[in-house]
């Protein structure tokens, strides 16, 4: 008879370790949606100049539980011409593969759920399946704003797909392995991926803001415009099933962020005491999410339009410039570093003070049209 | 106990079959699209399988992938083949507003 | 030990595969069939995994569940699936199908059985070095035709949609 760890059957271990996983994950998701709706309230309200939630508990830190106890406890609501099946399914689709991506995460030396070889290949696959769920959310719904919503979403999300795969093959090329854990292994120093390959950087972390659906890029639910977007006939736990499948997305690309430019769970004292590996990358993970939150409370919404614009006349471009730079750089040098991190800085701030300048002309044009207007206006006017 | 490479054979030739007969029966033009995207992905079934199976063999390498390197070749085609083929829909969709092909019969002689 | 997890998972996705793909052929509802295809490719995706080919599944899922059935489901919105009662499966052509597929498919259905050897599971590494040894040095030139071929794709669906601007 074959013993497992602590002396149980292996048969019965690899279905508990198995249970044992997944309820960590969703334990996880779960605290971390809750604690990223407390920081992003605060966070916002202090950057408005407001207090935010302080009634419930010490420095409001119960509201969130009472929200979610809220929608837990709220009846549960669908209208009767949607698509019953598909209305039902649509949140499960979208969670289930934000929960799956936790597999392959390295939270800390050894502790990462399944060292596999294409695991970052897994994780853009399985942030690709997330459009099905919102379509389907959309379509289900039977409502006009619903299903733009739904479209605009899957337009969105597919491609700014291309860019974020664009700037994860760049980091592939120069680290040479598709495993998260090989990616944290190459970068112990403090000689971090981001320092060699900022435009990489920038270049997801737009991407990252579109997948999510995140500010500046939140068009699928642009209130304004769309009600809630795929959004507005869910209500109750529903509703909040894809809300907290949004707060794990985000964590997820923040996790990806800091394995692949920031060195992941290395830092200060990890070589003495391993745990402290987890706290790094919880730190690291988290410093994204506040920034994403930053991002959130500081730019203005995106027209439809200009964020395809954006998406396809720069970013993608510039993206194709920095592999092939990248993979000539690197079979052309002996060590790639400097003159790989010369080419992506000179990248970076091309897009940086491009931009503006871009955006000048358009401006210059608005102008000249505003006035022709005005012009026009006063003629009209005139008696 | 292992599956035998027949049995996965026998779902590629079955899959293939079932989306050629919902070419041959289906008049809706979206339909035909996915049938036909459903027997290019029973070729790749049968590609990968017997990928593996020549891999085992011995001859040469024994991590041979050539047949999962038509695979990826496939997936091109499929992404290709659905992207011109919903423009063309799309394209006869304006002239005359209907998917059933049937109806779309302008170019007969 | 857990020697039965192999045929037990292949049990569950052909049964997906087959089950989906006939309700594809089968069903009226459009978005079921463009759903259903979907749980094919996952299916399908599934069977590659219990070949050893994890990066093959992994693009399996990434083209086809995230790309080709969200092409799809665009088309069908864009286009008005009218309901009306058009022969669904009797017209002219299905004695044809008919006969192709009993005349075709059931021998070759039966022939595929005759393969009766074992595929053992791989050894260690995946067939990601593998794969990309071929793609990269044996088959590199078909697969910038390949791209080649994509890019032509992309160009030619943007002319066929567009509308002239007047």
């Amino acid at each position: 008879m074959p013993m497992g760890p602590f002396g149980i059957d292996p048969v019965i271990w690899a279905v508990l370790r198995l249970v044992i996983a997944v309820g960590l994950a969703v334990f996880l998701v779960l605290n971390g949606a809750l604690a990223q709706i407390f920081l992003e309230r605060k966070i916002q309200a202090v950057m408005q100049d407001r207090i935010g939630p302080y009634h419930t508990g010490p420095f409001g830190l119960l509201q969130t539980f009472a929200d979610a106890i809220k929608l837990i406890g709220k009846e549960d609501i669908r209208a009767r011409l949607t698509d019953a099946p598909f209305f039902l399914a649509a949140p499960a689709i979208v969670f289930s593969p934000m929960l799956a991506s936790f597999v392959v995460l390295p939270f800390g030396p050894d502790f990462v759920g399944a060292n596999l070889n294409v695991g970052l290949l897994y994780l853009t696959t399985l942030g690709s399946m997330t459009v099905l769920g919102i379509v389907i959310a959309g379509w289900a719904s039977n409502n006009k704003y619903s299903l733009m919503g739904g479209l605009r979403s899957a337009g969105q999300l597919i491609s700014y797909e291309v860019p974020q795969i664009l700037a994860l093959v760049t980091v592939v090329l120069y680290v040479g392995s598709l495993s998260m854990v090989d990616i944290t292994n190459s970068q112990p120093g403090p000689l971090v991926n981001v320092l060699i390959l900022p435009m990489a950087f920038v270049t997801y972390l737009i991407a990252a803001l579109a997948e999510t659906n995140r500010n500046p890029f939140d068009l699928p639910e642009a209130e304004s415009e769309l009600v809630a977007g795929f959004l507005t006939e869910y209500s109750g736990m529903r509703w909040g099933v894809f809300f907290v499948a949004e707060y794990g997305e985000v964590t997820v690309v923040s996790a990806i962020m800091a394995t692949l430019w920031f060195g992941g769970w290395h830092g200060p004292g990890v070589d003495a005491l391993p745990i402290l590996g987890v706290l790094w990358f919880t730190l690291k993970t988290y410093m994204f999410v506040l920034l994403f939150m930053w991002i959130r409370a500081t730019l203005p919404r995106l027209r439809i339009d200009q964020l395809m614009g954006f998406c396809w006349k720069v970013l993608i471009p510039l993206a194709l410039v920095n592999i092939m730079a990248t993979a000539v750089l690197i079979l052309a040098f002996a060590d790639p570093r400097l003159p790989l991190a010369i080419v992506n800085w000179i990248l970076v701030a091309a897009l940086v003070f491009g931009l503006p300048f871009t955006q000048r002309r358009r401006l210059l044009r608005f102008r000249a049209r505003t006035k022709e207007h005005v012009a026009m206006r006063d003629v009209r006017l005139a008696p | 106990m292992t599956v035998p490479l027949g049995a996965f054979i026998a779902v590629s030739a079955v899959l293939f079959f079932l989306g050629a007969a919902g070419v041959l029966i289906r008049r809706n033009a979206v339909v035909i699209l996915m049938c036909v995207e459903l027997m290019l992905n029973a070729s790749n079934l049968a590609l990968v399988a017997f990928s593996r199976r020549a891999g085992q063999l011995g001859a040469g390498n024994p991590l041979d992938q050539r047949g999962s390197v038509f695979v990826v070749f496939v997936f091109v085609i499929a992404a290709a083949e659905v992207a011109v083929g919903l423009a063309i829909i799309l394209a006869a969709y304006r002239n005359r507003p209907t998917v059933n092909v049937d109806e779309i019969h302008e170019m007969k002689g | 030990m857990f020697d039965f997890l192999e045929p037990f998972f292949f049990a569950v996705f052909s049964l997906g595969i087959i089950g989906a793909g006939v309700c594809v052929v089968m069903l009226r509802r459009i978005t079921a069939q463009a759903l259903l295809m979907a749980l094919t490719f996952a299916s399908m995706a599934g069977m590659f995994l219990l070949l050893g080919a994890e990066t093959i599944a992994l693009f399996q899922v990434l083209i086809y569940v995230g790309a080709i059935t969200i092409l799809i489901l665009f088309g069908v919105m864009f286009t008005k699936q009218d309901d009306r009662g058009y022969a669904l499966f009797f017209q002219k052509q299905t004695p044809w199908a008919a006969a192709f597929t009993l005349v075709i498919a059931v021998p070759v259905v039966f022939l595929a059985f005759s393969f009766k050897d074992a595929i053992t599971p791989s050894g260690k590494g995946g067939d990601l070095i593998p794969l990309a040894g071929s793609l990269f040095t044996d088959y590199a030139f078909p697969f910038e035709i390949a791209s080649v071929l994509l890019l032509a794709a992309l160009v030619g669906a943007i002319v066929l949609v567009k509308r002239d601007e007047q």
